[in-house]
């Protein structure tokens, strides 16, 4: 694999096509000028309920005849029994007059998730195939443009999981896709906890040109860097938090560090980060909020409905607010997020559980990683979150295919993807 | 996973009406009204409830919060990272609502011995509502037979009108001005 590419992880496990699960059918020949009327007549008394996927009609080559022949679905067979008894009275009914000749035929049972599972169930029998209707961008691909931009970032977070000149941990780089600033990053802390980064250097990098010209310092910086993957590709990784969250109470050799947590894995970090950053640039949250909260209506059993509060000069108390505290440039009233709503997350490795549902909650709109995770991994790999229809938001998922080259350390300066990577926000 | 009322023991009932306690502490702030209590040796070593609209971060639950305050106690302490796998797993939560995924999943890694709950949480809950975390036994079979989370014991029903009954007062009172609110009477989204 040379080159970088994304990948759309379904919310559903994909299905191989030959191991679909099919249903049996009685099924007829008809004549084609009575297929209007019967189908008509079908729909009303046996309706296909579970298979509105399926087709009722296909034509069908006779080898025999040397014509093509017009089958038609009269009902659902039974189970066990005679096939024949089991048709209802009322189809009976219809066939008799024509003397229709039935015979039992498979279906399968489940729309097709994928244009190849559906190319797939049509040699069985023509169904229809609906493609995702997200409205959330890149599931149905991604422009040139934001493609970078997405191998750009990952590229960042693998820099940042390699930037600790011991061994490699997960990395979580939050993004505002929308602006491409970089909201927050953070590296696994469950051995050690470093002191906080600089969040002022993360505020000031964010605004301007962020895919710019800071190549030379921070590809030189990244190849400097003692901790680079190793070359030996069967290295287990043993300090990703996500790929051994149970590993946390082996003693490490590195006794010095005296704050430790079992469950500082990057993406909580990140999101505790991007929390305080939220705090930090809009620090008054009270009518905005009720501002919020109106205008998630879909979500307002969750975002807290902040009771009691007076709505009086609602208006007047958002602009003096706006004039006081939004001098912060860029950052309006109207920028104020909820939560990490629209916001991305790229994570080398897939987010074990516990982080897959925290950026539920955090209402993280993508993520992206590079690995998967075999062990824990919960948005494709053990569970897959993505696909939980009770949960009360939903992110899209995508791997990132990164170049061999990439998890070679020498070669990471060289091996960019097509622009750039990153500014300085300090990796 | 649910286990009948009549286990309770009244010792039960009171570290749950200690969790209450705290739900409501919650509630009085504006917050998902959910609290819990750790319990070692019988004693109460960690409280925590909900505080995700404060702190503007969705995964701050009160099992996070007082998970946080055991750790940090025994690390001023000086223990180990074994002696404090060794302490997690003589420890118990009582917590008002079922925990949901990503807290039972760090339940799990930190291999605490046994959660007692008030409601079940029908839409998140990650000790049998939606995933079970609590028994690897319904985990999915992963390649490899790698090491999975720690199991621990389960019991919910305990206490549970209470703790659906501040829910019920947290959305009453929820937002007195908005017209019709979108709010049906059901669990918190944020636990
Ligand atoms: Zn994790
Ligand atoms: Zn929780």
């Amino acid at each position: 694999m040379d080159a970088w590419q994304i990948v759309y992880v379904p919310d559903k496990p994909p299905i191989p096509p030959d191991q679909q699960s099919t249903v049996d059918v009685i099924a007829t020949v008809i004549e084609p000028r009575l297929a209007n009327t019967l189908v008509r007549r079908l729909n009303q008394i046996v309706p296909l309920e579970n298979l509105r996927h399926v087709k009722r009609l296909r034509w069908r080559m006779a080898y025999l005849a040397g014509k093509t022949l017009l089958c038609l679905i009269l009902c659902l067979a039974s189970e066990h029994g005679d096939q024949f008894d089991s048709i209802p009275h009322e189809v009976q009914e219809l066939i008799s007059p024509h003397k229709l000749s039935t015979f039992v035929t498979k279906v399968c049972k489940y729309a097709a998730t994928s244009k190849e599972e559906w190319e797939e169930q049509c040699k069985l029998w023509p169904t229809s195939f609906h493609p995702p209707t997200y409205s959330i961008d890149g599931i149905t691909g991604f422009s040139e443009e934001d493609s970078r931009s997405v191998f750009s970032f990952m590229n960042s977070a693998i820099q940042l999981a390699k930037s600790g000149g011991g061994s490699v941990v997960n990395a979580a780089v939050i993004v505002d896709p929308s602006a491409k600033i970089v909201i927050a990053t953070a590296r696994d802390q469950i051995y050690s906890w470093h002191a906080p980064k600089d969040e002022a250097i993360l505020e000031t990098s964010c605004s301007e040109r962020p895919f710019a010209s800071h190549i030379d310092s921070n590809g030189v910086m990244s190849c400097e860097t003692p901790g680079g993957f190793p070359d030996d590709s069967k290295q287990l990784y043993d300090d990703v938090s996500c790929l051994y969250p149970w590993r946390w109470a082996e003693q490490k050799t590195d006794m010095s560090s005296c704050c430790w947590h079992p469950l500082r894995h990057a993406a909580i970090v990140a999101i505790e980060s991007s929390a305080s950053r939220d705090r930090r640039l809009y620090p008054s949250s009270g009518d905005i909020q009720d501002k919020l909260v109106d205008m998630n209506s879909a979500h307002s059993s969750s975002t807290g409905s902040p009771a009691k509060r007076q709505k009086t000069n609602l208006t007047d108390v958002k602009s003096d607010w706006k004039l006081e505290t939004c001098c912060e440039g860029s950052h309006s009233l109207a920028a104020r997020p909820y939560l990490c709503t629209g916001y991305d997350i790229f994570l080398v490795w897939e987010p074990c559980a516990m982080c897959a549902m925290a950026l539920v909650h955090q209402r993280i709109r993508r993520i992206f990683f590079a690995f998967p995770n075999p062990n824990a991994g919960a948005v494709g790999s053990v569970y897959r979150l993505q696909g939980e229809k009770s949960l009360n938001h939903h992110y899209a998922v995508f791997r990132v295919l990164v170049p061999a080259q990439v998890l070679d350390g020498a070669e990471t300066c060289h091996g960019q993807p097509t622009s750039t990577v990153v500014d300085n926000y300090g990796i | 996973m649910a286990s009948p009322k009549e286990d309770c023991s009244s010792i039960t009932l009171a570290f749950m009406d200690l969790a209450i306690q705290q739900a409501k502490l919650a509630l009085d702030s504006l917050e998902v009204p959910v609290g819990c209590v750790i319990v070692e040796d019988g004693e109460v070593i960690a409280s925590g409830r909900n505080r995700t609209n404060e702190t503007r971060n969705a995964t701050r639950h009160a099992e996070m919060e007082a998970i946080d305050t055991v750790l940090e106690k025994w690390q001023k302490k000086g223990l180990s990272k074994s002696e404090t796998a060794e302490n997690f797993s003589k420890c118990s939560l009582f917590v008002t609502c079922e925990p949901c995924i990503m807290c039972a999943s760090a339940l799990s890694i930190l291999g605490i011995k046994e959660v007692f709950y008030g409601c079940a949480n029908d839409k998140f809950g990650g000790c049998g509502s939606i995933l079970s975390f609590h028994s690897s036994n319904s985990n999915p079979v992963t390649s490899g037979g790698l090491p999975q989370g720690k199991d621990f014991k389960c019991s919910g029903g305990i206490m549970a009108s209470e703790a659906i009954s501040l829910f019920r007062s947290f959305y009453e009172q929820g937002n007195p001005n908005a017209p019709k609110p979108h709010r049906p009477l059901i669990l918190p989204e944020t636990q």
